[in-house]
């Protein structure tokens, strides 16, 4: 691999690549404001100066040359650090704070703001502008999104991802000078559903998410990896919560995946994510609190009877197993927001428990939602939404359950009515199936987290956990196999899928005990099967290929 | 009395030339056109042409004064898959500068004929002559120009039947100090906001419409025929050892008459004053010049004695520029003429990058402080070193042409400054 070497110590690039690139791989940071891998490059903020010494010839520059526009070359000697190099960052720091409001006390990008860092990294420290500063309104972009422009520092980032990647061109340039804005045209709002990157994209807080403003300082958050399970592209995502509370999902990066993006829906998300006691019952939606499952239920007769875990298990154990001696018909319907984990368990239980291999999912047939608008095909944005909205479909093909294309198809496949059915999950929700299932089975058993139709009319009603609060894996619909992991405390009454499907596997007297979805995964991964091979930690944050796919 | 070496001026100063094709035609016009198109004599390759330019050692008059043969060669000999584009930086927006306006409006001919030779030199079948839109009745003068070429058959397909076929658009910009950049000139052109790129890539590798091209200046051009018809050794025994030929100076301010001269490269910078502005109007004394158009760092009257032409400018530490001269007398307030100049700069900043953005708005603000008889000391040395912040760190050369005048007025002039300190 070529090489080149800045401030003596060797980087090796890639044929094309520019001197910011090649030092990004190599762990060297250089300050930028412009500069977005997943962008055009502009070279405008400057922040990125280096004098370049020798540019491989021997003769050196006599400018500062911007380094993320400037294609290495071999033996070219670069310098971030002598004399000239520093006082252009110092100067060219200076320059982005001249018409910056340094509102920094009640503006949220505070605390992961790229001007701020960098401004404490290599800024005077002082200001010798004593000028009155350039003001622009707010202005209200998008059903995402605020515009505050005088925080904005025209770094053009905005308008690149509207031209470039969306298409849309949202975001102009008005005016020049100290007086270039970035804006909508005229009243124009954003309606697309990549807004949100907008906001990730600004270096600053002149984009910010209407949902996120105001709530939460940004270096109060814990951040926890994730996975977005709002359709089968399985975007890597930051949940950054405090306190319990989730107030933001964000992307993270994976360029096998997402790259750096994520759309909106996987962003609004996070509001069905928080639990609040005692907030069972409908309600859910945007901003309103979020009705979980918070008792297990053992109901007779529409009667329900309480007597916490221990008290509905006991009471449900004769009944399974009076049905497996009996070698009643047994069936399962999964929804595919379950894990690999729970899928695995619930074939186990079905198999073993009840001899049955009735376990069927709702099949979402999965393509791109978004046509890309003519030229930009290649730009890889609009693929990210698929029109399967669930994040694991592909595990559930992999473990050998059968997808059903609707309600019907099911009670086909169940041939006629059985003696228990297991429902994980909410699939088919809205679908009258959720509400009848006494024509399904005699004894309906639930596991989930929210309150739905099933939930009201099953028989045994076992509160989970949702994905925000456990262990676990998916396998996105390119076969790449995420784990998640919790980010929040659950309800204190609900219980692990994982867990309460071991102690339905121990109530058939069968050895099944694992803490959570970590152990399940390393036993998943030690047979014979698709998954073999895998375990939690393998996965890592970039997740892995499936084994059986090749 | 110095007098003037008419190249490209010759048929304005003939008395009753009517600048159209005919009378472009009957003073000797299209002779270099012929010689090279046509079949009588002989005929020039594009490559015949490009060595031709460069042995004259003619340099490029928009301000840089890069060796205009030399940037042809940089452009694809023989274009396959992708068009060469020669266009016309007729923009003009260095102020004081009015040059180009003037050959346009006079002697439109003698510029597109050279428009024609550097397309043919360059291989180009598509030229573009961009001019600013504020002059509309030039683009329709040149407009006008270009279909009596067409109605003779020197424009179009097979021009002189030398299977040469070349189309001339003239495109009016909408008045943009940075129009005139190349590459901000090619956004513009493109029908997009006018910024400057960055290069690499440079435009012979990919410019207009991300095609080869080459931007030249009006008066660089015009040039060309003389070079044709009288061979380089002709052009190069013209002015000073680097910088041939003659020139186009615009000499504006506090000057009897000012105007449009041509003079020989190298002329003493005292004499264009003195014996074709007049000398200072109303008998006053000299107080300062700007050599190269507002770009260029000012001049004390002690320092001019010196031959006007690119390299010699530059060792005096100013610049030669567009060749646009500005000559001040005693009365002029050079905090005036430094806050007229910021001022300027700060509104055409296209904005782009932070030194430039930023610095000429904080320069704005130090200079008004001047203005206002608040100076000091310290508010001096940062004007020298804010606009020194801005030198070199941007994308284009806009950020040298704001930040090194501004150096100038304090350094060259001090005592003005402290005249406006806070007393």
């Amino acid at each position: 691999m070529p090489t080149f070497y800045l401030d003596d110590q060797p980087v090796d690039f890639k044929q094309g690549e520019t001197l910011l690139q090649a030092a990004d791989r190599a762990g060297i940071y250089i300050p930028r404001y412009c500069y977005h891998p997943g962008l055009k490059i502009t070279a405008q903020c400057r922040m990125c100066l280096v004098e370049i010494t020798d540019m491989g010839n021997g003769r050196g520059m006599p400018r500062l040359q911007a380094s993320c526009a400037t294609p290495a070359a071999e033996n070219m000697r670069i310098s971030i650090t002598s004399e000239k190099a520093l006082n252009a960052q110092k100067t060219v720091n200076e320059f982005q704070l001249v018409n910056h409001p340094l509102d920094c006390p009640i503006c949220d990008q505070a605390g992961e703001c790229d001007l701020q860092d960098i401004s404490f990294l290599y800024g005077t420290g002082r200001s010798e502008m004593n000028y009155e500063k350039r003001v622009s309104g707010n202005r209200d972009v998008g059903t995402f999104l605020m515009l505050e422009r005088n925080r904005c520092i025209q770094c053009s980032r905005c308008e690149r991802f509207s031209r470039d990647l969306v298409g849309t061109h949202d975001f102009a340039v008005f005016n020049r000078s100290h007086e270039v804005s970035f804006d909508t045209y005229g009243d124009h709002r954003i309606v697309h559903r990549f807004q949100g990157n907008l906001a990730d994209l600004c270096p600053v807080g002149a984009i910010t998410q209407r949902d996120w403003r105001f709530r939460k300082r940004a270096w109060k958050l814990k951040k926890t990896p994730g996975v977005c399970t709002t359709c089968s592209t399985g975007c890597n995502i930051t949940l950054d919560s405090h306190q319990n509370h989730i107030y933001r999902i964000s992307p993270r990066e994976n360029l096998q995946v997402n790259r750096w993006w994520l759309c909106d829906e996987g962003r609004i998300n996070f509001r069905g994510l928080n639990y609040h006691p005692g907030s069972s019952g409908p309600g859910a939606g945007p901003g309103k609190k979020t009705p979980r499952l918070e008792e297990p239920q053992l109901k007779a007769r529409g009667k329900a009877r309480d007597g916490g875990w221990d008290g509905v298990l006991e009471a449900l154990a004769p009944l399974l197993k009076e049905v497996a001696a009996a070698k009643g018909s047994v069936a399962a319907l999964a929804d595919t927001h379950a894990t690999n984990e729970e899928l695995f368990l619930l074939k186990t239980l079905l198999a073993e428990g009840f001899g049955s291999d009735k376990l069927f999912f709702p099949l979402q047939k999965g393509k791109a939602e978004l046509r890309a608008p003519a030229g930009l095909e290649d730009t890889f944005l609009y693929s990210l939404i698929n029109t399967d909205k669930s994040p694991n479909t592909a595990g559930a093909q992999a473990l050998g359950l059968k997808g059903l294309d609707g309600p019907d198809a099911l009670k086909g496949a169940l041939g006629g009515k059985v003696k228990i059915m297991l429902v994980l999950g909410s699939p088919w929700e809205d679908d009258p199936i959720a509400g009848d299932i006494s024509t399904l089975a005699d004894l309906v058993i639930y596991l989930g987290v929210g309150g739905n139709a099933w939930s009201k009319t099953a028989d045994v009603v076992l509160p989970g956990f949702t994905h925000a609060e456990k262990y676990g894996s998916f396998v996105n619909r390119n076969n790449l196999v995420q784990r998640i992991r919790p980010a929040i405390s659950p309800p204190p009454q609900a219980r692990d899928q994982v867990r309460t499907l071991c102690s339905l596997l121990g109530a058939l007297d069968r050895e099944a005990n694992h803490a959570d979805g970590r152990d399940v995964l390393a036993a998943l991964g030690a047979a014979e099967g698709p998954f073999k091979g895998l375990n939690w930690e393998a996965l890592g944050d970039g997740g892995m290929p499936l084994p059986g796919k090749g | 009395m110095a007098q003037e070496k008419l190249l490209l001026l010759k048929n304005i100063r003939t008395k009753g030339y009517a600048a159209d094709l005919a009378a472009y035609r009957a003073a000797g016009g299209y002779k270099a056109l012929e010689k090279v198109l046509g079949k009588s004599q002989g005929g020039m390759t594009p490559a015949q042409v490009t060595e031709a330019v460069k042995a004259s050692g003619l340099r490029g008059r928009g301000g840089a004064g890069f060796p205009c043969g030399l940037k042809w060669t940089f452009m694809p000999a023989d274009p396959k898959d992708k068009p060469n584009y020669l266009i016309c930086n007729g923009d003009e927006s260095e102020p004081g500068t009015f040059k180009d306006h003037y050959l346009l409006m006079n002697d439109p001919h003698l510029f597109l004929e050279g428009m024609i030779l550097g397309c043919y030199a360059l291989s180009c079948h598509h030229g573009y002559i961009y001019i600013r839109g504020e002059s509309m009745y030039l683009i329709h003068r040149v407009r006008k120009a270009i279909d009596e070429l067409y109605a003779e058959k020197l424009l179009g397909s097979n021009i002189l039947g030398s299977g040469f076929d070349l189309d001339l658009t003239v495109h009016p910009g909408a008045g943009a100090y940075i129009c005139g950049e190349e590459t901000a000139l090619l956004d513009s052109l493109e029908g997009k906001r006018g910024q400057p790129r960055f290069k690499p890539p440079f435009p012979a590798q990919a410019g207009f419409n991300g095609c080869p091209t080459t931007v030249n200046n009006v008066e660089t051009l015009a040039n060309v025929p003389f070079i044709i018809n009288n061979g380089p050794e002709a052009f190069a025994k013209l002015g000073t050892e680097g910088n041939s030929g003659t020139q186009l100076v615009s000499i504006s301010g506090h000057v009897q008459k000012p105007g449009v001269y041509e003079v020989e490269m190298g002329h003493n910078l005292k004499s264009l004053i003195e014996d074709f502005g007049g000398g200072v109007r109303g008998g006053l004394k000299l107080k300062a010049i700007i050599p190269g158009g507002a770009s260029s760092p000012i001049m004390r009257p002690e320092s001019i004695d010196i031959p006007y032409d690119f390299d010699s400018v530059m060792k005096a530490g100013s610049m030669r520029g567009s060749g646009a001269l500005m000559v001040f007398d005693e009365d002029t307030s050079i905090i005036e003429l430094a806050n007229r100049t910021i001022r300027f700069f700060n509104h055409e900043s296209c904005g782009q990058c932070t030194p430039c953005r930023e610095g000429t708005f904080w320069l704005k603000n130090l200079i008004r402080d001047f203005v206002d008889n608040a100076g000091s000391e310290e508010l001096m040395q940062r004007v020298d070193r804010v606009a020194g912040s801005i030198l070199g760190n941007t994308i284009c050369a806009f950020g040298d042409a704001a930040g090194a005048p501004m150096q100038a007025f304090g350094r060259v002039f001090p005592e003005e400054f402290r005249k406006h300190f806070l007393r």
